[in-house]
């Protein structure tokens, strides 16, 4: 049979056309070999030009092969695909934001703007600062860990090993890495919390730089004991790290800051409304307590006597994670979000969160295996879910066939401490309408597998293309035409 | 307004649905005493007040009609379709894509991005971009550590001083060691233990460099350490060499040049291209083209995911994962609407608009031009006053060029001038006019 | 499919087939199920000493990756370059053409720490 190749964009193009986004050349143009040797110079370049019209057919068509959150729920645990308000993009794209140059010294409205953030942020968390630097959640998390290697050096203090839950997204380990700590893997109880008497038994060893969390943590579940966790890693001189991948059913409803963390990184992209793009660009600010405030990256922007000033270097910081301040046009979305909400409007977000994720749950659990909720406990703005369905339809099944119904999937196969694990997180801005249409369809995929299981194993068959071969993709890797 | 669609009927029924008379009921695994009444933040705003409100602050920052400054941000011509073409909901809010049967249309985008970026650089295998050149400058000189197992890179000055401070930043995390030596030093400093070699062309000042030369010299030393090149403005590549061609293993480059604006520096992406056998070690995520499990259609998925973060845990050589996916679309729109004839157009213009003001900028009594080798879109000029001349172009609603005190204090007087296909002749004019008050 | 009386094995479901002194190495066959559709196979290079229980190499499925130890201290000697362009055959055959590598051992005796095949079965419960 003959392959369906999907038609690239280089397979459109004309050799003798040209398109008209070069400017006038008008100063007078020397021999190019006079200003560079022609060694330096290349011959061709494989690449096509192609008409405007042609390529925005393209762009649109491609477009339309891809689900996205502004058509229907897009429920994935752990990355809270809430509405991104399009006020938004508006803001960053002013030209007194988007057309200003990071060196350019007539910037105290981005200043400002970087400034109030990590206010607005410091209020939210109860950090006593933010770095605004890092691009996305791993890269803060990288800087949060090298805060820790670098408080330890400052102190003389030998400790090279970080704990983590098992159900610890895999950016905490990697990220720890990263900064030199070998990782110790703490196995959560039945509610997904952490044991207090093994993370005691951890810290005892003297070595421990400190220990990574979310809370509520990746099934969901705030973690009772949370204040019990961070005295117990304190009292042996340790540092908790807060992964603010899971704050938006808690701001400002509690503060990790008065949880006893001592570091936070936070996802602008997802609890703070910004488009995720695909994956990315996000932004990662980190927060810190006081004592942590000197080993931050630079630049800073802090409030002097005289105004905001930067901190370009110090010898106490950790350096640099990148280049310039950040994500900018990112910090722009939040900032307009944060103050699109205000106080109220934060806390009912969050607080919405959780009536969507619990609700989705009770309209479930009948059917679905929900663990970690015993004793009538409640989620947060997630839980995940155990996909063993009649006639052995898993957890994949399950996604592609929502897929069939106009839906994107939950996240699934994660967190590992679950065989068929999917993850639902509908975020605040769901309607239970919406709710019901998610319900709905989960509900009759669980009929289905009883009578038809094979129309589910062989999902989706809506979409643009079937199931895929994610085994021949990897064995003989095509990575570019 | 906080985006919240339900109304208290609709919330009632839902809290009535989970068995529960108030929403304070589901946080009941709070410790009270870790609740908090009410945020110290102001009240929400409309969103005319809203937008009222932060135009205002926008305009507490200068926008300039023309510029000179570059230095790692550039202003180039963004075709119109570029922000259409991210704009789409389908691509700005659809989230990384797991679900490949639903994801086609990101996917194959970022195939396509792969696929130019090779073509571009003549090198194998491209990743899905990192967060900016920077931090891909520093996942590409750990990299070289893995591959050959040595635990030592040399950084060449002529490197943006912001990326190297970024790669110390990276390996002092992963206690790699980092020298840092002028060119001319290579030969003598370059020992078989070196892991990897990085330099920068167009370097910081806008010089190019003569990479086949760097290559030969690093591999007659030892053929397996690596040389890494970077770049902060590749929109020269429509002219130079290709790295491809001249031997280099890794390049890096920013890619904020290629369709994206300055934005106070970002974001943009960092575009990671290597040869095919270091492509198991890459950091970031690549798309691969598959089949159908049961059917003869062709499709594209995240492929090679077993380096990652998520499977690998504290196995993997990176820890990331979101990267700068619709800046990415923004640099394939880019790369797509010019075209080879577009890139070539626009470097060629870069080399000699800049060539006019470096001669002219020459002429000038005071005025010295640094440096001996061609240099692309950025020069550097000794001047006799740069603070009266960037004041006067201020005034004049320019953008002066960088003061090289910013990152070498010694540096007095010292500007680094850019110049894009963006400045007009006229322009260019109006510099050299306030340059020569300047100089008065 | 049963594991061979004639190999010895790691509890980390490593298979070992001496021969005077040089060990073929692989994975059992609950191993390559366990991980499903392997896909790449990264070798180690030939020369490259190992000692007893260092981590020598991996498999990497598209889902997951195995770590494979050394079940005996020495030198590799030679690597199955069919693996790169048939990884599959580690599912396949995993006792025979899927094998990984072979190393000259350095110190025999270390044989005597390895399990036989009832002691590895033992060991899956």
């Amino acid at each position: 049979m003959t392959r369906i190749t999907p038609e690239l964009i280089f397979e459109k193009g004309y050799d003798g056309m040209k398109n008209n986004f070069v400017p006038k050349m008008d100063v007078e143009e020397v021999d190019l070999n006079a200003i560079l040797p022609p060694e330096f110079q290349r011959e061709d370049i494989d690449l096509p030009n192609i008409p405007e019209f042609t390529i925005v057919r393209h762009f649109v068509n491609l477009s339309e092969k891809n689900h996205s959150l502004d058509r229907s729920i897009y429920p994935l645990g752990s990355c809270t695909m809430k509405y991104n308000p399009r006020i938004n993009e508006v803001t960053a794209r002013l030209p007194g934001f988007a057309q200003i140059h990071p060196l350019q010294e007539e910037n105290d409205g981005a200043m400002e703007l970087i400034y109030n953030l990590g206010e607005q942020l410091r209020e939210i968390c109860g950090m006593d600062a933010f770095t605004m630097n890092p691009a996305a959640g791993a890269h803060g998390e990288l800087t949060g860990i090298l805060i820790f290697k670098k408080y330890f050096e400052s102190k003389g203090l030998k400790k090279d090993k970080i704990i983590v839950p098992d159900s610890a997204h895999g950016t905490n380990p990697a990220s720890s890495v990263m900064a030199g700590y070998s990782i110790i893997e703490l196995k959560s109880n039945e509610f997904g919390e952490i044991p207090l008497d093994q993370l005691e038994f951890a810290m005892q060893g003297g070595d421990v730089a400190g220990l990574m969390l979310t809370n509520p943590n990746t099934v969901g579940i705030f973690d009772r004991n949370i204040t019990k966790i961070t005295e117990i890693v304190h009292k042996y001189g340790g540092l908790c790290y807060y992964d603010g991948a899971n704050l938006n059913p808690i701001m400002g409803v509690s503060r990790p800051g008065e949880m006893g963390f001592d570091i936070i990184h936070l996802n602008l992209h997802k609890t703070f409304a910004t488009p995720h793009g695909g994956g990315g660009p996000g932004a990662g600010p980190v927060g810190v307590k006081e004592e942590l405030i000197p080993y931050l990256p630079c630049p800073q922007i802090v409030k002097g006597t005289q105004g905001l000033a930067c901190i370009e270097q110090s010898d106490t910081s950790l350096g640099r994670v990148r280049s310039f301040w950040g994500n900018f046009g990112v910090l722009v979305k939040a900032y307009t979000y944060i103050k699109a909400l205000g106080a109220e409007g934060i806390k009912r977000a969050a607080n919405m969160s959780v009536v969507n994720a619990n609700y989705l749950r009770s309209q479930l659990q009948d059917i679905y295996d929900i663990p970690y909720n015993a004793n009538g406990r409640f989620n947060m703005h997630e839980f995940v879910m155990d996909c063993h369905l009649p006639n052995g339809v898993n957890a994949e099944d399950v996604a592609k066939s929502l897929l069939d119904r106009d839906l994107y999937a939950p996240t699934i196969y994660f967190p590992l401490v679950l065989h068929e694990p999917m993850m639902v997180e509908p975020t605040e801005t769901e309607s239970q309408r919406d709710l019901d249409k998610l319900i709905t369809a989960l509900r009759e995929i669980y009929e289905l597998a009883k009578i038809n299981p094979e129309q589910l194993k062989f999902a989706p068959h809506k979409t643009p293309v079937g199931r895929l071969d994610n085994t021949y993709a990897a064995r003989k890797p095509v990575l570019k035409k | 307004m906080d985006y919240v669609p339900h109304d208290d009927t609709e919330v009632s029924k839902m809290l009535a649905a989970i068995g529960v008379n108030s929403i304070d009921e589901l946080y009941q695994d709070i410790p009270k005493n870790l609740l908090i009444d009410r945020l110290n933040l102001d009240a929400g705003l409309s969103e005319p007040d809203l937008l009222k409100e932060i135009t205002e602050l926008s305009q507490k920052n200068t926008v300039y009609s023309s510029s000179f400054l570059g230095a790692g941000s550039y202003y180039h011509y963004i075709p119109s379709l570029v922000d259409f073409v991210i704009s789409r909901s389908q691509f700005y809010s659809a989230y990384t894509p797991y679900q490949a049967e639903a994801s086609q249309g990101f996917l194959q985008a970022i195939f396509e991005y792969q696929s130019a970026i090779s073509r571009l650089t003549e090198l194998d295998v491209t990743n899905a971009s990192m967060y900016d050149g920077a931090s891909a400058l520093a996942e590409a000189a750990t990299l070289t550590t893995f591959h050959t197992r040595k635990n030592k890179v040399i950084l060449i000055e002529g490197i943006h001083p912001e990326y190297i401070d970024t790669v110390k930043t990276y390996c002092w995390g992963r206690s790699i060691e980092v020298e840092i030596i002028p060119l001319d030093q290579l030969e003598h400093k370059i020992t078989p233990d070196i892991a990897g070699v990085c330099f920068q062309s167009p370097n910081f000042f806008g010089e190019i460099e003569n990479a086949e030369e760097i290559v030969n010299l690093v591999k007659n030393v030892n053929s397996k350490t690596l040389v890494v090149q970077c770049m902060t403005d590749p929109t020269c590549l429509g002219v130079l060499t290709p790295p491809g061609k001249t031997g280099v293993d890794v390049f890096v480059a920013e890619g904020q040049s290629f369709g994206l604006p300055t934005s106070f520096g970002g974001p943009s992406l960092g575009i990671f291209a290597v040869r095919k056998k270091y492509m198991r070690k890459m950091p970031g995520r690549l798309i691969g083209l598959t089949k159908e499990i049961n059917g003869e259609r062709e499709g594209f998925v995240l492929t090679l995911q077993a380096r990652e973060q998520h499977i690998r845990r504290e196995k993997a050589l990176s820890n990331i994962c979101s990267n700068q996916s619709l800046c990415m679309l923004a640099t394939l729109v880019y790369l797509v609407s010019m075209g080879k004839t577009g890139l070539k157009e626009i470097a060629n213009q870069n080399f000699q608009k800049t060539h006019y003001l470096k001669q002219k900028i020459a002429q000038i009594p005071g005025y010295k031009v640094l440096g001996e080798k061609s240099t692309y879109n950025e020069f550097v000029v000794k001047c006799p006053n740069f603070a009266k001349l960037a004041s006067s172009c201020k005034k004049h609603g320019i953008l002066p060029p960088l003061e090289l005190t910013k990152y070498f204090p010694e540096r007095e007087n010292e500007a680094l001038i850019c110049v894009t296909e963006q400045n007009t002749k006229a322009q260019l004019d109006e510099f050299l006019t306030l340059a020569k008050e300047a100089a008065l | 499919m049963d594991n061979p009386t004639d190999l010895k094995y790691l509890a980390t479901h490593e298979w070992v087939r001496i021969d005077t002194d040089v060990a073929t190495v692989g994975v059992t066959d609950h191993a390559q199920d366990q991980l499903g559709e392997i896909v790449f196979a990264e070798l180690p290079d030939v020369g490259d000493s190992f000692s007893q229980g260092d981590d020598m190499c991996n498999i990497e499925s598209s889902k997951a990756v195995g770590e494979v130890h050394a079940p005996v201290s020495g030198e590799v000697i030679e690597v199955n370059e069919t693996l790169e362009d048939e990884p599959e055959k580690i599912n396949s055959e995993p006792y025979t053409g899927g094998y990984l590598l072979k190393i000259k051992m350095s110190n025999p005796n270390e044989v005597d720490s390895l399990l036989d095949a009832a002691a590895y079965q033992a060991t899956l419960g």
